[in-house]
């Protein structure tokens, strides 16, 4: 008897699980009695759960109507979505003024085009461009949704995004296009690329100055309409407070953080003490205290409105939230990185810019993410203390007189809106984690 | 010599030097001698007056900062005319809690009293809504490990949606679009198949509550003896599986000790327990308990949300075991069910339990939403109708604080005990 034959063995066809559909469905759903059971005990559930939404939702749902009255007349049993698109307006803007609303638009659709750039491959210092949404695009989006009068500050600093904005967006477009950055794009049209690197940048900064002073020459000829914050609503004012947030809480926390692990005793007790009394009590109760205590903390005369004392609410209990997730971040960094640092001579602020946030920031981007889902879904507490956010918007629907008693559907549609941002959210951070770790391993 | 070698003897050639600080002439060559590098004192590159004088600049600024906003608010409080202190605990307060674990009466009962109610109601359903959602998120965390594709996709879709969904919005659909839509009382719908014991509507939940005879008291001790005795058995039990491999069938004899001797005392003794049952007097419900509809909706909408939570945690949990622990004790041959409750879950726990304890922590913060639907929690109770009543900002909100802050210190003071713990099992 030989062991070794002559010719291979053929190869046996593919399991029958991976081929057929049938196969697949004995191996997956019906693998023994118990999974058979189960099987169809969980296919019962969905179809009796999707069918009642169907019905419910869009079979039987009223879609145009003008009032709840006519919904129950047209059909008593479905949804009445007619009432939300009445309120359409209402449940994004609030009762923002409605012949302004393209202010509202152009703010969001501006931020759009600023960091859309931070998604394209090609583009060429993206840390600058996040960097400038972070501190400018603020007086901007501040401005176009508050109005009012320009202080010479407030000018200044619109100039100053305004110029950002439009410097970023030909950035981003001659990267896209030739997959250089701005200077030496410009430098090479002058036919100055060979020239010596100050006299590049000079150039670069006059065309800067050049373009400051003749966009702050042309915003001083017009000027926004007031919009006082207490008519902000909506979808849009949960975005004005959970942006907010979002953009301070990274910073805070880092410093948090820092303080935390710091070898200062004093900022080290400090700041834990500071994340900890955050970190144990509620966000509502936090909410209160800001808008019973902060009256009172402030020097007489001084007044803060109620959006201003909500916001710094919010952001100081998500630096803190964030702090912790730093903290796990800088833990997983190994000390030998901390003494090479030291080894080569940087001091402890470079070490820390330079080579372990850098590091810790990429381990901790899933968390991050899932801090601000909690921080976008967190932001629907302000409704309970009377600002008038999404929900608060939505729970308004139902108190008028048209759409008495409309409560269900606005609950079902606000549940599904945050559904929708919250899940994208938390799928786009499982793909760049994915992305990162394969960098990683390479 | 460089400061920067700090206290770190170094080795000279005797002949090559004639400084002051020589520590000792070398062991092994007399040639040589150890001498000790002068240290340089620089105050300003002085690494210890550097961490002294930041600290310091800190705890001023610090204290600069607390000092205004104490003044400020010393002299806020006196030109609005509001008192401060903690008097006014000991004043009547002339509201009634729609619902309370202990009586009060309005214009009786002081604020003290509306405080201790408040954490009640917090902690009791808290507690109860920690103990469902651990329950149901560990049944869907099992589900979401199924082989089966479609139970397992099932559970994916309802961690999904339970935990992309903020809670305000859940608490709120439960209340509105459930509990206040459940029939009238004369309609109430029996979940106790016709016998009228639990009783539902757009009231409350209607449930009978025992009323304790004279001797039940033996049963309780029963109960004790019984649990004493399951102990003993276990211990017993393990023993001999350790000295002779026989498995003795704990499980099923510990059950039938739990459940017969206490049964039997309690026949023995004439069944002394009645059950206060609800019963329809006039419009509304008279006897038994009753929980309010704001009860039940922040109990389900807190039990669902977490639960989804907990899911996540139990799953990774157990993924986060090695698959060869499992592969291992199948190959020495014990079953799926012994390989998973005897080598799998063990290990899984460790990675569980901390993030759940967290979970547990958020379930408390979360409770205090009952705000929105008018459940008499702590912050809804003391936070703002006591200080809709009474004024007394600081105390009321500092009070209010300092016990989720009390009771989250606790809770992490007894997860650090366990992590301890489980660290020195591993070493």
């Amino acid at each position: 008897m030989t062991i070794i034959k002559a010719s291979p063995t053929p190869a046996l066809p593919a399991p029958l699980s991976e081929t057929s559909v049938i196969g697949w469905m004995q191996k997956n759903l019906f693998s023994s009695v118990f999974n058979g059971l189960l099987t169809i005990a969980a296919l019962y559930i969905v179809y009796m759960v999707v069918k009642g939404m169907w019905v419910w939702g869009i079979a039987d749902a009223v879609w145009v109507a003008d009032s709840r009255r006519e919904c129950f007349s047209i059909n008593p049993d479905g949804a009445c979505w007619a009432g939300i698109f009445a309120w359409v307006d209402n449940i994004f803007y609030g009762r923002y003024p409605r012949e302004e609303l393209w202010r509202v638009n152009l703010g969001i659709l501006s931020l759009f085009i600023w960091m859309i750039p931070l998604w394209l491959p090609r583009v060429k210092a993206k840390i600058s461009i996040g960097l400038t949404t972070v501190f400018l695009y603020p007086f901007l989006a501040g401005y176009l949704f508050s109005g009012g009068d320009k202080g010479i500050f407030m000018q200044i600093m619109l100039t100053a995004a305004i110029v950002c904005l439009a410097g970023n967006t030909i950035h981003a477009t001659i990267g896209v296009f030739t997959g250089r950055s701005l200077p030496e794009f410009l430098s090479s049209l002058f036919g100055k690329k060979n020239v010596h690197e100050k006299t590049q940048r000079n150039i670069f900064l006059g065309i800067i100055a050049l373009s400051f002073v003749s966009i702050y020459v042309w915003q001083m000829s017009w000027s926004l309409g007031g919009v006082s914050w207490t008519k902000w609503g909506g979808l849009f004012l949960t975005f004005v407070v959970s942006g907010i947030g979002i953009a301070s809480a990274l910073p805070l926390g880092i410093i948090l953080a820092l303080g935390r692990r710091s070898k200062l005793q004093v900022a080290r007790v400090l700041c834990t003490s500071f994340i900890e009394l955050f970190r144990s009590v509620p966000l509502i109760t936090v909410l209160f205290m800001a808008t019973t205590m902060f009256p009172l903390f402030m020097p007489e005369g001084f007044v803060l409105n109620r959006l201003v004392q909500v916001i710094i609410a919010v952001c100081l209990f998500n630096a803190c939230y964030m702090a912790e997730t730093v903290r796990g971040g800088l833990q997983t960094i190994p000390r030998g990185q901390f003494e090479g640092a030291h080894t080569v001579g940087l001091g402890y602020w470079q070490t820390m810019g330079l080579v372990i946030m850098p590091q810790a920031l990429k381990h901790m981007i899933p968390n991050i993410v899932g801090n601000f889902i909690s921080l976008l879904k967190d932001t629907t507490l302000v409704s309970i203390i009377g600002l008038f956010d999404v929900l608060n918007m939505l729970r308004a629907i139902g108190k008028d007189r048209t759409w008495l008693g409309l409560h269900i559907e606005p609950l079902v549609f606000g549940a599904l809106l945050f559904f929708l941002l919250c899940f994208v959210m938390s799928k786009y951070s499982r793909h760049l984690e994915e992305k990162l770790s394969t960098n990683q391993n390479n | 010599m460089a400061t920067w070698f700090g206290t770190t003897n170094l080795r000279c050639k005797k002949s090559e030097y004639q400084g002051e600080n020589v520590v000792a002439v070398s062991d092994n060559n007399k040639e040589y001698v150890h001498i000790k590098p002068k240290e340089q004192f620089d105050f300003f590159h002085d690494k210890r007056v550097r961490s002294a004088f930041y600290q310091f600049l800190i705890a001023a600024a610090v204290a600069w900062f607390a000092w205004s906003l104490i003044g400020n608010t010393a002299q806020n409080l006196e030109s609005r005319g509001m008192h401060t202190g903690f008097g006014f605990l000991k004043v009547a307060a002339g509201f009634d809690s729609s619902f309370k674990l202990i009586s009060h009466e309005p214009g009786v009962g002081t604020y003290g009293r509306i405080f201790i109610i408040g954490a009640l109601n917090t902690l009791y359903i808290s507690a109860l809504a920690i103990i469902l959602s651990t329950m149901l998120g560990f049944f869907i965390g099992v589900l979401r490990l199924s082989s089966n594709w479609l139970v397992s996709k099932v559970a994916l879709a309802y961690v999904e949606i339970f935990r992309n969904t903020p809670i305000l919005i859940q608490i709120i659909f439960w209340y509105i679009g459930v509990f206040s839509l459940l029939p009238r009382v004369k309609n109430s719908i029996d979940l106790s198949f016709g016998t009228g014991n639990l009783l539902l509507n757009n009231r409350g939940f209607y449930i009978p509550w025992p009323i304790p005879g004279d001797l039940l008291w033996l049963s309780g001790v029963a109960i004790i003896i019984a649990v004493i005795a399951v102990v003993i058995l276990r211990r017993w039990a393990q023993n001999r599986q350790d000295k002779t491999g026989q498995i003795f069938p704990t499980f099923i004899v510990s059950a039938a000790l739990l459940i017969f001797l206490p049964g039997i005392v309690y026949f023995m003794t004439g069944m002394p327990l009645d059950w206060d049952i609800p019963k329809l007097e006039g419009f509304n419900f008279v006897g038994g308990a009753s929980l309010p509809p704001s009860f039940m909706a922040l109990l389900f909408a807190l039990t669902i949300y977490h639960a989804s939570y907990t899911a996540e945690m139990v799953r990774a949990g157990i993924l986060s075991v090695d698959k060869g622990q499992d592969e291992a004790a199948r190959s020495i041959g014990l079953r799926k069910k012994w390989a998973m409750s005897l080598v799998v879950i063990p290990q899984a726990m460790p990675a569980i339990i901390p993030p759940m304890i967290s979970n547990w922590m958020s379930t408390i913060k979360n409770s205090s939403l009952a705000i929105a639907i008018g459940y008499p929690d702590m912050v809804s109770l003391f936070m703002q109708t006591s200080l809709n009543q009474a004024g007394y900002a600081v105390e009321l909100v500092g009070m209010t604080m300092a016990f989720y802050m009390f009771v989250s210190l606790t809770i992490s003071w007894l997860l650090n005990i366990y992590n301890k713990r489980v660290q020195l099992v591993e070493r």
